[in-house]
């Protein structure tokens, strides 16, 4: 063996490794941790050990936490046990290889651990009869821009955790819920225009809830869920001594990389509600003098009269919050009296979070209401059902497949069949690196593309046939049987890429999973025809004794 | 030396055969009405419901819901006892008109557990008319890209003519497997669109390794009549092209068997389609490249 083929033979056991290592938090046990609550009575943690009580799960019992294991561990079934009686918290905890190489796994679509599935859409009808004028392409985008905005702000409604809302096309947005229990309290909470209040905020009780929440919240994260922060804010309200005139909400803001709303610190308001959402009129991002981002607004006529009380002399240097749904947004400090109606927020903005306040304070000047244009809910056993019917389907196609080659080909068979396996476990780490979501369409494309990857294979074999017939020699043969197939390898291929690519195009989620798996499928099944089994091949020519290849 | 055999000599007869199966395809799916599309492209209503009283059947379900006009069907094994009931919008103004799509859905779904005791709900879509609409227009825009992509790429490597070919294999395909869905009254719905998709990348990825040969042999001995070029490639590659067709039919069989309810059209049309694209890739694809030589040397 030359040096070149040894480094080619490393190469290829790190990458079979190494995919072996990344598949591990898909296809391996996966671990979630049920907290208790301290009102937690023993029937409640009996509920929960039944709900695991099958042989597929193992569970471990600490003081006042369950940690579950098992393999079908999915955000639904966390989310179907946070509602359990007693539950304080269930989180799923992440695979050691996850945490060591930051890497990510193959995650169920709702179709296969049920859930719901909702686009929305505004009711632009509604709002153009408001205002009075037909919308422009832009007033529509901005619109939508401004329901996901509304939609994020109320997210803790939907009651589950590792809900995705994101714009579907430039009108739409779609929200994906897994393992939601209450789809009619879901739609409701969607049906609701969002209410938007300004008040004035209190900072001595601020900074004493502050100091409160530094002293009692240190380390600990905060709960999204709104009703599960109302605790805290009660304990915390009780223990400051909060006069009844005011009120503790929380300051919410956006993580960076999910988009998500997240409550950040304590803040106290006066009960009293200084403007109404519909006082103000317009909201715009622009520069001042100073060429700051600041967000412009113009209240209406009755609302100048209320804006000038609410920024007198006896309010300057106190802050005036901006509260969406319990949610405090913005809490902007008032520097003047402003009577003429119109005055602008500066606060270091960079542009994004200007254009997100822009809109906060639109939703209350117009609300937007929105409508349900498409609704998928699948229940937890459909999924399970489909789950183990994909997979049946998956193992019987693959063995056949197999066997297949083996009769076909015979040791050629086997070390495509090799192939076939090492192909899957390529795909699979890729997938995993991506932080797939794995739908029923896509289980499809996984096993189509099994079908269609030993094709490389064939084109190969038969090639080197050919050249043996022709009388070349075993090794000739094989060299040119796999120079010859590589471009015809090549555009076959592509042409499968581009239609994959195209597929991807298609907007919705099953069909684009589809896609990715079959464009995944298709690479990595050429290279291991082309690199893995060439490699193969090339060892086994080393022997120059041999006479006959067995395909 | 292989004996080569003359696969062009029923090119004719193939082409004929073609035509008269989409005219038959076409014929029988007009008396059903044409195109059956789902929900997914025209908006409606689709619920999965299992029941736990055994004396439920297809038609005490279509009984009760008899004003909203439903289709019935029992999904999986007998004794599960699910049904799957769906509802299209009429027209795409049914909605405008007073009541919402949404209320008309919730009314179907109060009926229905009202009318039956205990019932578990699997599964539920609606879909409104404008997402229908939307779907509609951008899978027909997908299907037209496509074609041009690949004949671009394909005149690009190969040879125009080879582009002809490959385009007429494919249309071939599409054309032949669309009316297979009318005539076995096959909902179009996302799959489907999706397998439809997955045959295009099939048929061309099938007939480009024939074309490849043909060219090969053709640089080689330039002086062969070109369509003997052509038989000696279609048999050369024979092999190929059966033992690839097999090895997908078998993963798209046992998706057809065992994969359930929810992916079985999509198997449907895959599996047909397969057969379609073998067939097309030797007795379409080949005739087209050396129709549209004839015709260009004339």
């Amino acid at each position: 063996m030359s040096r070149g083929m040894i480094y080619k033979l490393f190469f290829i056991l790190f990458l079979i490794v190494f995919s072996a290592l990344l598949i591990l938090p898909t296809v391996g046990t996966k671990g979630m941790e049920v907290k208790f609550a301290a009102s937690a009575t023993a029937d409640d943690i009996e509920a929960v050990k039944k709900r695991f009580s099958s042989e597929d799960y193992e569970l471990k019992l600490n003081e006042n936490t369950i940690v579950v294991s098992g393999r079908n561990i999915t955000d639904a079934i966390m989310n179907e046990i946070r509602i359990y009686n007693g539950v304080a918290d269930a989180k799923l905890l992440k695979h050691w290889v996850e945490e060591t190489f930051l890497a990510k796994k193959i995650n169920l679509g709702l179709d296969l651990q049920g859930g719901m599935h909702l686009v929305l859409q505004a009711n632009f009808e509604g709002i153009q009869e408001k205002i009075g004028r037909e919308l422009t392409e832009k007033d529509r985008n901005e619109i939508a821009q401004q329901a996901l905005e509304l939609l994020r702000n109320r997210i803790d409604k939907f009651g589950v955790s590792e809900p995705s809302i994101r714009p579907r096309g430039n009108e739409a947005i779609e929200i994906q819920l897994p393992g939601v229990k209450d789809p009619a309290g879901v739609k409701k909470a969607i049906g609701t225009t969002g209410r938007l209040e300004y008040r004035i905020v209190d900072d001595k009780y601020s900074s004493l809830a502050m100091a409160w929440m530094k002293q009692n919240y240190k380390d600990k994260q905060l709960p999204e869920s709104y009703d599960e922060l109302k605790l805290v804010i009660d304990e915390m309200s009780k223990s400051i001594e909060l006069p009844g005139t005011l009120e503790t909400l929380f300051f919410y803001k956006r993580d960076k990389d999910t988009g998500a709303i997240l409550p950040d610190y304590p803040i106290v308001l006066q009960k009293e509600v200084s403007l109404l959402g519909t006082d103000i009129q317009e909201a715009t991002v622009d520069r001042d003098e100073y060429g700051q981002v600041v967000v412009v607004f113009k209240t209406t006529a009755e609302g100048a009269v209320k804006f000038a009380e609410a920024t007198s002399e006896k309010n300057h240097g106190k802050k005036l919050a901006i509260v969406l749904d319990n949610k405090v947004r913005n809490a902007p400090n008032i520097k003047e009296t402003i009577g003429s109606g119109s005055g602008n927020i500066s606060g270091g903005f960079t542009y994004a979070e200007a254009r997100t306040l822009a809109r906060i304070i639109k939703e209350g000047a117009l609300p937007v209401d929105l409508k349900i244009i498409e609704e998928r809910t699948v229940g937890p056993t459909l999924g399970q059902d489909s789950i183990e019917a994909g997979i049946k389907a998956f193992l019987v196609g693959i063995i056949i497949i197999m066997i297949f080659m083996i009769i076909y080909y015979k040791v050629g068979g086997f070390i495509a069949d090799i192939g076939l396996i090492l192909n899957m476990i390529f795909m699979l780490a890729i997938l995993s690196l991506l932080g797939f979501t794995l739908t029923l369409p896509g289980m499809a494309g996984f096993l189509l593309t099994m079908g269609m990857a030993v094709d490389a294979n064939v084109i190969i074999y038969e090639r080197i046939k050919e050249e043996i017939k022709k009388g070349k020699s075993v090794r000739m043969a094989v060299v040119a049987g796999f120079e010859r197939a590589f471009w015809t390898i090549f555009d076959s291929n592509l042409t499968t890429l581009l239609a994959a690519f195209i597929l991807f195009q298609f907007g919705t989620g099953p069909i684009k999973g589809f896609a990715v798996t079959l464009f995944i499928g298709i690479l990595s099944s050429m290279f291991v025809a082309l690199y893995v089994t060439r490699f193969v091949y090339e060892i086994i020519s080393l022997n120059k004794k041999i006479k006959k290849l067995h395909i | 030396m292989e004996k080569t055999i003359d696969f062009l000599k029923y090119r004719f007869v193939s082409l004929g055969l073609s035509i008269a199966i989409i005219i038959a395809f076409g014929v029988i799916a007009s008396f059903h009405g044409g195109l059956n599309y789902g929900i997914d492209f025209v908006g409606g209503y689709k619920i999965i419901v299992k029941f736990e009283d055994k004396s439920v059947n297809e038609g005490t379900i279509r009984q009760a819901l008899s004003e909203f006009n439903p289709v019935v069907q029992q999904i999986g094994e007998p004794d599960k006892n699910e049904y799957m009931i769906s509802t299209k919008l009429a027209s795409a103004t049914e909605s405008v008109a007073g009541s919402t799509t949404s209320t008309k859905f919730e009314k179907l779904r109060t009926k229905l557990t009202a009318t039956f005791q205990n019932i578990t709900v699997e599964s539920e879509e609606s879909v409104g008319p404008a997402i229908g609409e939307y779907l509609r227009k951008s899978a027909y825009k997908l299907a037209i890209m496509a074609v041009i992509m690949m004949m671009l790429y394909l005149a690009f490597r190969f040879e125009f003519k080879y582009s002809v070919g490959a385009m007429a294999a494919l249309i071939h395909d599409i054309v032949i497997s669309v009316a297979f869905c009318g005539m076995m009254g096959i909902e179009i719905d996302i799959p489907v669109i999706a397998a439809l998709l997955t045959l295009y990348g099939y048929s061309v990825n099938d007939t480009i390794v024939i074309f490849d040969r043909i060219r090969e042999t053709n640089e080689i001995k330039s002086k062969q009549i070109f369509s003997e070029v052509i038989n000696k490639a279609i048999t050369q590659t024979l092999s190929r092209t059966v033992v690839t067709s097999l090895t997908t039919m078998f993963a798209v069989l046992s998706l057809f068997i065992l994969g359930g309810e929810v992916l079985h059209n999509f198997a449907t049309v895959l599996l047909f389609g397969i057969v379609v694209g073998t067939y097309s890739t030797i007795y379409i694809a080949s005739p087209a490249v050396l129709a549209w030589e004839k015709w260009r040397t004339k």
